[in-house]
């Protein structure tokens, strides 16, 4: 995994650094050489934070002492459009996002290292044909969110169809697992009759395939999609999706999609819906929704195999911009479990922005949730003010009230703030803190400094 | 509950609620040029009276101009003699410029027979206080029709491409009401006009859990955005999973669960955890309320948060051919894997 991702990495670098040699060097056979256009966008992020914090309890019921640690963290993406291939202008994309950390004080059950990459790869446009190579993703229809380490190609077919086939190795959660931690929680702490029953760690045999084959026009859309994946002991889903969309009008959309398990022959998630805009301070949006959690799990999973229960939801939502400083923002559903047991929630709040140029966002929110155990009455504030054009704060405040107590608590409370400085256009400052007293901790401090660099660049933009 | 406790926490609470209204109220409205009183109130053209003032007579745009031109100081002091400073602090307040960068051709544009030099079709709001002084896209696509571009996802002839990813589409592409719960199946239909502006690291920030610091945590100054996970999602997070079983497993495994579970001494992983589940959980009691069979029929993904040990579970146990919590396979329930593949056959074989 991790030579698979340093190569996919290292291509990347390497295609860009290529491209900027080429634009930069003159035409040696008396031809003007074209200037290669492209935009290169670089974000990284730094994180510092420090706290305290203890495992409780700890093994058999004892009493741990706390640690104290101050993690580091490095958020790094790039994305460069429209490089020039030598045989093709403006035909080559390249992304890359990484993270790593550091721990810096205590740390028995992290390692000092870590990090991931979450995108690195490589598209290459030819007229209606697209492949992207590399560590990507694949997203909505049957594959819902998967990551994997493969090849895309894409196609558009003309007349409004296109086509799109993928595969390759599904990306695990990170290529530096947690060590003592082995699937769910540290082997030594497990109460398995016997550890040496889970199957050693094995990160190969993850595979995935999968395609979409679609249509679209001024009057709607459908697309047809398949997902397969697997895992070492055997298949992990097999499913087929169907999104539609029609415009009825210009301010109403109807929608409907299908997610169908075709191992277990049953329907995992189907929804109907429709967005309208009947004025154009209002938005409104309905949907009805039918689930199956069971279908969610994978197919090794032995839990899968011991519900086919399914529940219904319905409802909508809608917001009403009354002018340009003021809104209200409201949405109720209700679900129907099995056994004609039901649930509900819903929300209602103001959105403002009083004065002009966006500098003050006022958000007040009530929320109401009904689960089969359980409910809770909340109320969110929230503030955020351009004090200068340089410096903003934002300041939060939420309060919960539960149907019934959670461990003796009835209420929780969290408070939290920040204040950001924008040093220059490409480097800003934010400090963020919070405070919580709830059901979970009696008290919860958290503190974060993040220091942000936003740099890109666009030969474009350079040459106007 | 703490009674002790509450009083202080309510107390803050409500100057946090106060701080806010007062804040919303306390707002001022930034500077802006009285382009107005420039343009249509002055008392001018008359013997004795000033020039009447055109956009050309302060601002000469053209296409090599990026910004709006501003006049210099000494334009102004034309008629307002030497004290510019405070007409010249306004112009500190740049016009937000929500698109970025526009590539714009104002000498082609003015030379057309529909515009005849004329500024203010555009741009209305310089006159009109609670407008923008730079037009919307709508206002631009009334004339230009760019179905093929949106379809194709291609922006950059007129945005600059560096710029896209920090804009917030207001008029076309408008990410409105529903969009949050269908933006899925538009990742599906629309993966190039999403790509347009969204790189797929953008995707990453929210859907991969697998990186430490998640997106709620980066962004807390973002109270605008509508984060599944906001600083509050820990007091509210067990009874958001009841209301809505599956809804977690879209996006996460259910180790995701676990391991925060493990880490905090609450899952059943954890040796010395207390258990969670009511007397009656489980045993021979089927008709009890509380019986665990009902609940896991209802809701086995939030069961599979804990217990999912693969062969280990302790479902297994129980439930193998032969064992005496029988048969837990429910009507309807079908699998094209043979008993002795895979997991089957740890209860089968």
């Amino acid at each position: 995994m991790k030579a698979r991702s340093t190569t996919t990495v290292c291509a990347a670098l390497g295609l860009i650094l290529a491209s900027r040699r080429a634009a930069a060097e003159p035409a040696t056979n008396g031809k003007v050489a074209r200037p290669d256009h492209f935009d290169l966008s670089v974000h990284g992020e730094m994180y510092g934070e420090l706290f305290r914090r203890a495992l409780l309890p700890g093994p058999s019921g004892s009493i741990v002492e706390a640690d104290t640690v101050a993690p580091l963290y490095e958020y790094l993406s790039l994305r460069a459009q429209d490089i020039d291939a030598p045989w093709r202008p403006d035909s080559v994309d390249v992304e890359l996002a990484a993270w790593g950390r550091a721990w810096l004080g205590e740390h028995e059950t992290e390692g000092p290292l870590d990090g991931d990459v979450q995108t690195a790869n490589v598209r290459y446009r030819h007229g209606p044909l697209a492949l992207r190579l590399g560590r990507q993703h694949a997203a909505g229809g049957a594959a819902r969110y998967v990551r994997f380490d493969g090849v895309t190609l894409a196609v558009s077919l003309g007349a409004g169809f296109e086509a799109e086939g993928y595969g390759g190795f599904t990306v695990l959660p990170r290529w530096n697992a947690r060590p003592g931690y082995h699937l769910l929680g540290a082997a030594a702490d497990s109460l398995l009759r016997d550890p040496d029953a889970l199957p050693a760690p094995e990160r190969s045999g993850y595979r995935l395939a999968g395609g979409r084959f679609g249509w679209a026009s001024a009057q709607g859309q459908w697309t047809l999609s398949f997902h397969e994946q697997d895992e070492p002991l055997g298949l992990a889903r097999r499913d087929a999706g169907f999104d539609g969309r029609v415009f009825v009008r210009d301010n109403v959309t109807v929608g409907a999609a299908c997610l169908l398990d075709l191992d277990a022959e049953r329907v995992q998630d189907a929804r109907l819906w429709v967005d309208a805009t009947p004025a154009s301070a209002l938005d409104v949006s309905v949907e009805a929704l039918h689930v199956e959690p069971a279908l969610f799990l994978s197919r090794q999973s032995v839990l899968s195999v011991f519900s086919t229960d399914a529940y219904e939801e319905a409802g909508g939502s809608g917001v009403l911009r009354i002018n340009d400083h003021f809104a209200l923002e409201g949405g109720g559903w209700m679900e129907l479990y099995d056994e004609d047991r039901r649930g509900a929630r819903g929300e209602f709040g103001t959105r403002m922005l009083p004065g002009t140029g966006k500098r003050t966002v006022v958000r007040l929110v009530y929320a109401r949730v009904l689960a089969i155990d359980n409910g809770y009455h909340s109320l969110r504030a929230s503030l955020s003010r351009r004090i200068v054009p340089a410096l903003t704060a934002t300041v939060e405040a939420y309060g919960y009230l539960y149907d019934d107590p959670i461990r003796d608590r009835a209420t929780s409370e969290i408070y939290g703030g920040t204040l950001s400085y924008q040093a220059t256009r490409a480097l800003s400052l934010m400090w963020g803190a919070s405070l919580a007293d709830s059901p979970y901790a009696s008290l919860d401090a958290q503190t974060i400094v993040r220091v942000a660099y936003d740099f890109d660049f666009s030969t474009r933009r350079a040459g106007r | 509950m703490r009674g002790g406790a509450a009083l202080p926490h309510a107390v803050l609470g409500v100057a946090v609620l106060a701080a806010t209204l007062v804040g919303a109220c306390a707002d001022r409205a930034e500077p802006r040029f009285p382009h107005r009183a420039h343009l249509a109130e002055l008392d001018c053209g008359a013997p004795g009276k000033p020039y009447c003032l055109d956009c050309n007579s302060c601002h000469a745009v053209s296409k090599s101009d990026r910004a709006h031109k501003l006049p210099a100081a000494a334009t102004c002091a034309r008629c307002h003699g030497g004290d510019t400073r405070k007409v010249l602090a306004v112009f500190e307040t740049k016009p937000e410029r929500a698109s970025g960068a526009l590539r714009f051709d104002h000498d082609r544009h003015l030379a057309m027979p529909t515009v005849q030099g004329q500024c203010v079709p555009c741009h209305a709001g310089v006159v009109e206080p609670r407008r923008s002084t730079l037009p919307p896209m709508s206002q631009c696509l009334s004339c230009h029709e760019h179905e093929e571009q949106f379809r194709a996802g291609v922006c950059v002839p007129c945005h600059v491409q560096a710029d896209m990813e920090r804009t917030v589409p207001q008029t076309f592409l408008r990410h409105d009401q529903g969009f949050v719960r269908r933006h899925g199946q538009l990742a599906l239909q629309e993966k190039r006009v999403c790509g347009s502006c969204h790189a797929e690291a953008q995707c990453d920030g929210c859907h991969d859990v697998s990186q430490d610091v998640g997106i709620e945590r980066r962004r807390p100054d973002r109270i605008e955005e509508e984060f599944v996970h906001r600083r509050d999602f820990m007091v509210r997070h067990s009874i958001e999973a009841e209301a809505q079983p599956a809804r977690c497993a879209r996006c996460h495994t259910v180790d995701t669960c676990d391991s925060c579970h493990v880490a905090r001494g609450v899952s059943g992983n954890r040796a010395g955890s207390r258990s969670p589940h009511p007397p009656g959980w489980v045993g021979t009691n089927a008709g009890s309320k509380s019986f665990h069979g009902r609940e896991a029929r209802r809701d086995i993904v939030s069961c599979a948060s804990c217990h999912e040990q693969g062969p280990a579970t302790n479902c297994i146990r129980c439930h193998k051919v032969g064992g005496f919590g029988g048969n837990p396979h429910p009507r309807g329930w079908k699998s094209g894997g043979s008993e002795s593949s895979g997991m089957c056959g740890y209860c089968h074989g």
